[in-house]
């Protein structure tokens, strides 16, 4: 590839995709973002013109090759022409989750080395200039949104607006600077610190180059990876999840600028469901999560319907089992006899369902970033969104394996992608990768570095696989943490711990039984969907401690977990059960950013709840598989 | 079309909530489903009258007429919030101006004889200008009391039409209306087009509609700009609507002007479908009537407005040919407990009753609930 770089030719860089679409089709509509209750357009000319401006403002604060550029907002247009602009000045991007609190971001910011920061808000520059001080390598901190910062005097905040005039003015001294900069990059330039979520030490940022971007872009964007058949400029996107995670990088940043489809930022996290009724996306990328609260929020809104509307519910998912089937049996394709009950079924519910949740003219779905559930791939299956359930992680660049149509394996991640070598040790059945995605190594960690890439090139993801019907893949779990019981048997918590979260209720489910004499669970339910199902039972209650305490609550967390224990081994029923009583934060360390819960802090936090399990004491809320422990309110 | 309004209306087509512009949000016909549906909708009036009776077009006609004068009270009642029972007082004035300008010079009435192109719009400007000089008085006062103020008016009116002989003609003598002479094209005479015979009543049908197609775009237009949505604000809580920087005055002088305006012109052509018309026409009976069309239509709406001038002015055909089946009813002039136009008086009085109680949004607001049964469909809200 270097050799196409000194030929003349633009070593292949996201920049250089977007300013070939702003040459080719400059009014072509590139992205919107809502502001004041309207969508507005920004052309692939407006998209190449800001990415040029922040390209000079970043050489006019003296950024060079290899200097890091961290970006701490939500999804929105500043981010991509950010991201993209620190790329055209061979600059490295890192991305802050905008829930990171303060010492997360001092973590973040002092690890990376960051010389501009560009916040969003108030309140990521009151995180930020909190840290500053300890941060020295921090220069410039760039803020989007003047209310509540404008007042602030720092000799280091700048406002968006400025930053983007020192731009124009750079760019009317040194026009070709941008140009230089350009014709010297290189594929292997890093540029971005994608930051691991952190699950079990510090997060760490591993490295991606041009070459990984490009390949990935190849494999997972144009060659079908994660969307089939591959998006074009017709294409509608939701973005929402957040940017700096590898996933939401690929689906919107790479996806937009590989292949035209038009990105739309949700306004914030929180309107994601009503974005998406106006957006009607046609590829929807979700973390489980979103999906199991897409299935909750469909079932909950259900049960509350009118006879009539739930009697044509209950007949058409019911047909809809039957194409789920048959289609599932076809490798994900319709048949015709299937096609032709949809088509019926469409008039009367799935149309409707779908405009309702906003899946309305989704094409094309994926999943992926956490195991899920295969009930919750069913029920989309059963309204006619096929959700591609797919793998990969930061280290390699999220490539690995994807459902290909017509060859569809629920519970599987699929098939290798083209050009990928997927390998299992055989001794741990660790999954093994080896593609030019593979990352370029952890910033500033060799010794990471090494235990991960290994001298042949195998990237060791950490992932426990087999192989289903020697074609598809399929995830046990993490390595760290597979339950071994203290009996010797080898237990997947994710799977138990998913069929749990499929119940609209479950909000969090932890299966503990490491070195135990038999499988436990910490639960914590859903606030929305269990307090609507209390008022529906005239249950009172009051806070959320005090619904997870409800006796009925109770009684119906066991029945969930009953139901699930039935469908498994004897050795892998969960015994006992303890409640959670306070929702899990990202703030209180007890999620990582992406949501993911960190155990090794849970068992600490939840130590009594666990010793109260084995210890077979009933001091806290919770049950067994016949009993429930109610915690009586004097007491409590 | 440019390549950028492809792509950009590639990616909106078929999301109806994906506004990408303020006119997008408040277009007319927010949806191409709405759009189309007018469109058949205007077509079929259009050809509707060559397959109808006589009387069933000039009961359609008068459909039409209610339906614009009914607008009119429901941008003063419905949007504005100011409830007026003198709307027979303006449709008396327009009907009156129209026969002046536009009538026969004959046995001591006045009549100049001019063209439709002319008196028609004056029909509208006279009552609106009459409510511009009224409004500063009829302002100052709300709800009830502008109701008997207005009842007043009426009233007055109605007194006034009866004692100026050489406009009206006087108390149970009456008048000839206007001729509907459009730019020397006679719109109340057979014709003759391309070849084929039209009678007379089509020709006035076709030209009502016309009339009405555009005066109820131009209506719901203006509900939708900036004067529409002060009405709104004026309704809703007029001290509220003040602090907002609406001036109260302005916005309810506005309101009254324009709702005349639409009475006089629904006055004048109503004139020349009755054929002769005497100042016991314009009563406070005939003010009941354009209240039941906006009440049971709904308020605050065009649509409304529309259903409910095809609900008041069926209604009576229908209680006609179904009292011969009840027993106990006699049909006009025969003996019986209660004639039609009495039964017809109970039925609305009922209907405007039962409305105010079940569905104060009127028909329109029937077909609101239906349409949202199948708005939320499959959920139930």
């Amino acid at each position: 590839m270097t050799a196409i770089a000194e030929s003349g030719v633009r070593t292949w860089t996201l920049a250089n995709e977007v300013r070939g679409r702003a040459a080719t089709q400059p009014d072509g509509v590139a992205m919107r973002a809502k502001r004041l209750g309207i969508w507005r357009d920004i052309s692939w000319s407006d998209y190449a013109d800001n990415i040029s401006l922040v390209g000079h403002a970043l050489l006019s604060l003296g950024i060079e090759p290899g200097d890091r550029v961290a970006i701490h907002s939500e999804n929105r247009p500043e981010w991509l022409f950010t991201d993209l602009g620190t790329i055209a000045v061979r600059g490295i991007t890192v991305g802050l989750y905008p829930t990171n609190p303060a010492p997360e971001v001092e973590y973040l910011l002092a690890d990376s080395g960051s010389r501009v920061l560009i916040a969003e808000d108030q309140e990521q520059v009151d995180k930020a200039l909190a840290v500053e001080a300890r941060c020295p390598a921090l220069e410039c901190i760039v803020y989007l949104e003047s209310r509540g910062v404008a007042g602030i005097d720092h000799p280091k905040l700048m406002s968006w607006e400025d930053f983007l005039a020192r731009g124009a003015a750079h760019r009317e001294a040194f026009p070709d600077a941008l140009d230089r900069r350009a014709a010297e990059t290189q594929p292997d330039d890093v540029v971005t610190l994608v930051y691991t979520s952190g699950t079990t030490g510090p997060p760490k940022g591993a490295m991606l180059t041009n070459a990984n971007v490009e390949f990935a872009s190849n494999v997972i964007v144009s060659g079908g990876g994660l969307y089939e058949p591959p998006p074009n400029a017709s294409d509608v996107i939701l973005s929402y999840l957040p940017l700096c995670h590898v996933a939401e990088r690929a689906v919107t940043t790479w996806t937009n600028a590989v292949s035209g489809a038009v990105v739309h930022f949700a306004e914030s996290i929180d309107t994601v469901v009503v974005n998406l009724r106006e957006v009607q996306p046609t590829l929807f990328f979700a973390v489980p999560r979103i999906w199991e609260k897409l299935k909750a929020a469909v079932e909950v809104r259900m049960a509350a319907a009118s006879r009539i509307k739930r009697l044509n519910y209950g007949i058409w998912m019911k047909v809809g089992n039957g194409i789920a089937q048959s289609m599932l049996a076809n490798g994900g394709r319709h048949t015709v006899w299937s096609r032709i009950r949809y088509g019926v079924g469409y008039v009367f519910l799935y149309r409707a369902l779908r405009d309702r949740i906003g899946l309305r003219k989704v094409r094309a779905a994926a999943s992926a970033a956490a195991p899920i559930a295969p009930e919750v791939l069913y029920f989309f299956f059963m309204m006619g969104v096929p959700i591609n359930e797919l793998y990969g992680m930061t280290e390699n660049s999220a490539v690995a394996t994807s459902n290909r149509q017509g060859r569809i394996k629920l519970g599987t991640v699929g098939e290798p992608h083209p050009g990928v070598e997927i390998r299992l040790d055989e001794r741990t059945g660790e999954i093994l990768t080896r593609h030019p995605g593979s990352f370029a190594g952890y910033w500033n960690r060799p010794d990471a570095t090494a235990e991960t890439l290994d001298a042949e090139g195998w990237l060791h993801t950490g992932d426990v696989g087999e192989w289903v019907d020697g074609t598809h893949l399929k995830i046990v779990d993490r390595i760290k943490d597979i339950i071994i019981t203290a009996g010797g048997k080898n237990i997947s918590p994710s799977e138990l711990e998913n069929a749990i979260k499929a119940s609209p209720f479950i909000r969090e489910a932890i299966v503990i039984g490491d070195q135990r004499p038999y499988l436990v669970a910490l639960i914590g339910i859903e606030e929305d969907t269990v307090g609507q199902w209390a008022k529906a039972k005239r249950i009172p209650y009051t806070t959320y401690r005090d619904l997870s305490e409800r006796e009925e609550v109770l009684r119906l967390v066991q029945g969930i977990i009953a139901k699930v224990n039935e469908g498994t081994a004897r050795v892998e029923n969960i015994r006992k059960f303890r409640m959670i009583t306070k929702a899990l934060d990202h703030e209180d360390g007890d999620l990582t950013a992406t949501q993911k819960v960190k155990r090794s802090a849970l068992m600490v936090t939840f130590g009594p709840l666990i010793d109260d399990m084995y210890d077979g004491t009933d001091r806290l809320a919770g049950g067994d598989q016949s009993n429930v422990v109610v915690v009586s309110r004097v007491e409590a | 079309m440019s390549n950028a309004t492809a792509s950009s209306h590639r990616t909106t087509r078929g999301r109806p909530q994906l506004f990408t512009s303020y006119a997008q949000e408040t277009a007319i016909f927010n949806t191409r489903v709405k759009r189309n549906w007018v469109l058949v909708g205007i077509l079929v009036m259009i050809v509707l009258p060559f397959f109808m009776q006589r009387d069933m077009v000039a009961l359609i006609t008068t459909v039409f007429i209610f339906a614009i004068g009914g607008i009119g009270l429901n941008l003063l009642t419905g949007y504005a919030g100011q409830v007026s029972l003198g709307q027979a007082f303006f449709l008396g004035v327009g009907a009156y101006t129209a026969a002046v300008l536009g009538g026969e010079s004959r046995s001591g009435v006045i009549g100049l004889g001019w063209d439709m192109a002319i008196w028609l719009p004056l029909a509208g400007l006279v009552p609106a200008l009459i409510a511009l000089v009224l409004a500063p008085l009829a302002m100052r006062v709300r709800g009830l009391y502008l109701a008997i103020l207005t009842l007043g008016l009426v009233f007055i009116g109605e007194h006034i039409f009866k004692e100026a002989k050489p406009i009206t003609g006087g108390a149970g003598v009456g008048r000839a209306p206007a001729d509907p002479v459009f730019l020397g094209f006679d719109l109340f005479a057979n014709q003759t087009i391309l070849g084929y015979r039209i009678d007379r009543f089509t020709i006035f049908y076709l030209a009502c509609f016309v009339i009405f197609v555009v005066m109820a775009f131009a209506a719901k237009n203006f509900a939708r700009s900036r004067f529409g949505r002060s009405f709104a604000a004026v309704r809703d809580r007029d001290i509220a609507a003040e602090v907002m920087g609406v001036s109260l005055l302005r916005t309810k002088t506005l309101a009254f002007v324009i709702s005349s305006f639409y009475a006089g012109i629904a006055g004048a052509l109503l004139s020349i479908v009755i054929g002769r018309i005497s100042p016991e026409t314009w009563n406070i009976f005939l003010s009941i009537d354009f209240l039941a069309v906006i009440f049971i239509g709904g308020l605050a709406t065009i649509s409304g407005s529309i259903m409910g001038a095809i609900f008041v002015v069926l209604l009576p055909k229908l209680v006609n040919a179904l009292t011969p089946l009840i027993p106990g009813f006699g049909g006009v002039g025969e003996g019986g407990i209660l004639n039609v136009f009495e039964l017809q008086s109970i039925i609305f009085g009922l209907l405007i009753i039962l409305f105010l109680i079940l569905e104060p949004r009127g028909l329109y607001g029937l077909w609101l609930r239906l349409r949202n049964y199948f708005k939320a469909w499959p959920f139930s809200y």
